[in-house]
């Protein structure tokens, strides 16, 4: 983990309020593990927003660090207004990483709006470890699709979910997973997304390890503040910024 | 240019403070800055037993501020003791450690357990994120004075109070505490405030309310530091929305003798380097020979 002050190279909008944002760092790209994000000070003077903004490392290519993002809020905005040669300071690589030491399996890999980002980079390390990987992607509509031929061009198979049916299986992906998980094997699934699909997944009870990338409001993001403290199963707390941000989805309490 | 202070016979090489909560053990920050850089390092807040804290979500910002209701989540006394202690007396800064308590015993109990194992107790009576104890206690000069009073009777270092800014009038406090005995107080701890989502009608924080910090409550930290500065004699430690040397200079001037250094840890773990390297330049530039002549040192 180290402080950077690096340049933005890229920052495109590739959907509708989504963002690709990427800067070239050696560092960051040598030691970015998938799942692993960073802690990014959008205006340094700026006193609202105040605290720097957590975004997943979606992927590294080469040198070139990329992020995506969704304009939410008052932060997002001002990053989603800068441009190339723009200085950004970031704080990372943070968290740990999806378990990726599964070799020559079947996986499934689950994502809900931004939390597909940070599945880029985990499905090509599992496709680096020989794995088959089927992606199930959740979007809201047609306008709101993103990254999906990246997806495409790496995964075995890239099944797409609109909740309107513009594109896709009509409803929710855990619905379109559901369908699909029983005749497929999978060996571990691999998640990111809002609350409520998490919730719905670890509801189903899975007979096979299943792991996710959490989200909690964040502070200092690295394990400090214990301002994103999660529950264990064991009330044991644990800190989502530091331990996580991702668990094994059975041994966390996702309200 | 010597930057060294004094709170009741231990010497600080300088006076810039890791606050107590925004800090935890120092472990975390240590990977990214040499956190001897500090004149102290007051610890995330202990209790006798563990506690997990309060409820998701725990934060959320605001105009130049963040919310937080974190409810002093914490491992303990003994596992500071020992998981957490050894490490932080590795490096060159003087431990101050933050105790709370539910009742009057605790904080003796607490006080007598680590009162020669660190260099300084912050006693802290302004928690606002937890029902009982904390800032229900310190908002009562009779309580803060009889908490202090039984604190000193089995300490040997010294005993630093930390005073809520939720009441009238926190001088009240602070005498109560210096007549108690305290060697320093210590002001402000966060501002209970609160925040709604228009969208949802929620609070934005599980607790509904929870502690403001941050430069939203720069400016009536450091009246409450000048008011105290002209009641009690014993040093005062400020804090309270410091960003940068220039908000640290104020608080010397309005009457503290040293400073912690809180939520801007969060957005500027270097603020540490930048605010000594600011605060040199400053009594350089103003020909002071040290922080002494600062403090209290206001035109008025
Ligand atoms: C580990 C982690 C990884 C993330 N990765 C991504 C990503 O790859 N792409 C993406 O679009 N979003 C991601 N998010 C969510 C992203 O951090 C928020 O959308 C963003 O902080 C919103 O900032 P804002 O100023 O626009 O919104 P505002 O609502 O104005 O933010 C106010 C405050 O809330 C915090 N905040 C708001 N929403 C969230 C949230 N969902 N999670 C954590 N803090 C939040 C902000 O940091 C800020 O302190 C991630 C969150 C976490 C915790
Ligand atoms: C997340 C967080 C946790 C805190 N926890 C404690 C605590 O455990 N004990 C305590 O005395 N103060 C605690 N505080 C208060 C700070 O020590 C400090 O008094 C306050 O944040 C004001 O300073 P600042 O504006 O520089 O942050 C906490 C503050 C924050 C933001
Ligand atoms: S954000 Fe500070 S502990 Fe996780």
């Amino acid at each position: 983990m180290k402080l950077l002050e690096v340049e933005i190279e890229e920052n495109v909008k590739i959907a509708n309020e989504i963002f690709l944002l990427s800067f070239e760092s050696e560092y960051l790209a040598e030691n970015f593990k998938p799942g692993n994000f960073v802690n990014i000070l959008i205006d340094k003077d700026s006193i609202y927003p105040l605290l720097r903004r957590p975004f997943s490392i979606s992927f590294v290519e080469g040198k070139r660090v990329y992020i995506g993002y969704k304009v939410v809020g008052k932060g997002t905005n001002l990053l989603s207004q800068k441009s190339k040669g723009e200085a950004i300071d970031v704080l990372g690589p943070l968290g740990n990483s999806f378990l990726t030491d599964i070799f020559d399996g079947k996986v499934a890999v689950i994502g809900g709006g931004v939390g597909i980002f940070p599945l880029v980079g985990l499905c090509k390390e599992l496709k680096n470890r020989g794995n088959k990987v089927d992606v199930f992607l959740g979007f809201r509509d047609l306008d709101s699709m993103f990254l999906v031929e990246r997806f495409k061009d790496i995964c075995d198979n890239t099944l797409i979910a609109t909740d309107d049916g513009s594109s896709g299986y009509k409803g929710n992906v855990v619905e379109l997973f559901k369908a699909n998980f029983s005749k497929a094997e999978y060996k571990v699934v691999f998640c990111c997304g809002p609350k409520p699909m998490l919730k719905a997944i670890k509801n189903l009870n899975l007979p096979v390890k299943c792991y996710a990338s959490l989200e909690e409001k964040m502070a200092c993001g690295i394990g400090a503040c214990l301002c994103c403290s999660i529950r264990g199963k064991d009330e044991k707390m644990y800190h989502i910024c530091s331990d996580g941000p991702v668990f094994d989805i059975m041994e966390v309490e996702i309200e | 240019m010597n930057l060294e202070v004094e709170i009741a016979g231990v010497r600080l090489k300088n006076p810039v403070i890791a606050a107590s909560g925004t800090f935890g053990f120092g472990r975390e920050y240590s990977k990214l800055i040499d956190i001897s850089e500090f004149g102290a390092i007051c610890t995330k807040g202990i209790t006798l037993k563990k506690r997990i804290g309060n409820p998701q979500p725990r934060l959320c910002e605001v105009y130049a501020g963040i919310i937080n209701s974190v409810g002093l989540e914490n491992p303990g006394v003994e596992a500071f003791v020992n998981d957490e202690l050894p490490f932080l007396k590795s490096f060159d800064t003087k431990i101050i450690a933050n105790i709370n308590g539910f009742a009057k015993e605790e904080f003796v109990e607490l006080t007598k357990i680590l009162t020669s194992l660190v260099d300084m107790i912050e006693v802290n009576l302004s928690c606002p994120n937890v029902k009982e104890g904390g800032m229900v206690f310190g908002k009562d000069p009779e309580k803060v004075y009889e908490i202090t009073n039984s604190v000193k009777n089995v300490a040997s270092c010294p005993i630093i109070v930390k005073l809520t800014p939720n009441v009238t009038d926190i001088t009240q406090l602070a005498v109560a505490a210096e007549k108690a005995g305290a060697d320093a107080i210590s002001l402000i701890n966060t501002i209970s405030a609160m925040a709604i989502d228009i969208e949802t009608r929620k609070p934005l924080i599980q607790m509904v309310t929870g502690g403001l910090s941050g430069p939203a409550i720069k400016p009536i930290a450091v009246r409450m530091v000048y008011e105290c500065f002209k009641k009690v004699r014993i040093p005062i430690i400020g804090m309270g929305g410091i960003m940068n040397y220039k908000d640290a200079i104020e608080f010397f001037i309005a009457g503290a003798t040293a400073i912690q250094i809180g939520t801007v840890n969060f957005i500027n773990p270097k603020a540490v380097y930048e605010i000594k390297e600011g605060i040199e330049d400053y009594l350089d530039r103003k020909g002071f020979n040290s922080i002494r002549e600062l403090v209290g040192n206001i035109n008025i």
